[in-house]
């Protein structure tokens, strides 16, 4: 027991044994270029001081919610990835400082521990930037509904 | 001149049989026959978890998801987070 416990808490080299990070941010939809390098920066920084590491910042994208958050149907979402030796108290300290320092720029956040065994890659929902805008006439088009939008075939209605 | 038989069956045993025979086929868990598809229940991947769902927003049961007691545990916990980060509803549109 003794033994396993201690291949938990250290590696064989004698360094503190790391641990994968994952943490969702939900940020408010008027986030600047600015505020969000902030939130990198300061995010950084506690996990530096933890004698963690930053793996990646990725930025998802603007996204429709499911339900509305502080009266917006609209976010931004943020996924960080990070590492930090076991049995810190750093992941507490960074849940601290999204809900109390960051609570006007992050709403809803999430850190959960990466499984060694899954892979990195990851699915998400395709956000409101990379879908395709659609114009009002093809919709019209698709749905057989000709002259609906188009004020030339209007014209051609009145004259009947 | 044929004689009729009478049916010792009644109508409602034949249905009956019928059904079990079609119905009685197992149901494969998909995930424990593909442990890579596993990986897709994710919180985060909102699409793939939104086919678990009703149209009210209910977690559909593992009788029609198909899932083990094991994976069906997974995707309800999954869909479970991801309402918090608001990508799936805890209701759906209200009539």
């Amino acid at each position: 027991m003794a033994n396993g416990a201690k291949l938990t808490s250290k590696s064989h080299k004698g360094s503190p044994m790391m641990r994968q990070y994952e943490a969702l941010l939900l940020t408010v939809p008027e986030i600047t270029g600015d505020e969000a390098k902030h939130l990198e920066t300061q995010l950084d920084k506690a996990i530096k001081t933890g004698t963690g590491s930053t793996i990646s910042f990725e930025r998802w994208g603007k996204y429709r919610l499911a339900y509305e958050i502080n009266k917006s149907d609209y976010g931004v979402f943020f996924l960080m990835r990070f590492e930090l030796p076991q049995g810190t108290k750093t992941v507490a300290d960074i849940k601290t400082l999204l809900k109390v320092k960051l609570n006007n720029v992050v709403m809803r956040d999430m850190i959960s521990v990466l499984d060694p065994k899954h892979p990195l890659t990851y699915q998400r929902p395709r956000s409101l930037e990379e879908a395709p805008a659609r114009e009002a006439d093809s919709f019209s088009k698709d749905a057989k509904m000709p002259g609906f939008f188009s004020m030339d075939d209007r014209d051609e209605i009145d004259e009947d | 001149m044929t004689k009729k038989i009478k049916l010792k069956i009644s109508a409602r045993l034949v249905k009956k049989r019928s059904r079990r025979g079609n119905g009685n086929r197992s149901k494969m868990c998909r995930f424990c026959s593909d442990k890579e598809q596993v990986y897709g229940i994710d919180y985060k991947n909102a699409t793939f978890l939104k086919g678990f769902l009703t149209e009210r927003g209910k977690i559909l049961p593992s009788r029609i998801s198909g899932a083990c007691a094991r994976h069906q545990r997974v995707i309800s916990q999954e869909i479970r987070k991801s309402r918090v980060m608001a990508l799936l509803p805890y209701s759906g549109p209200a009539f």
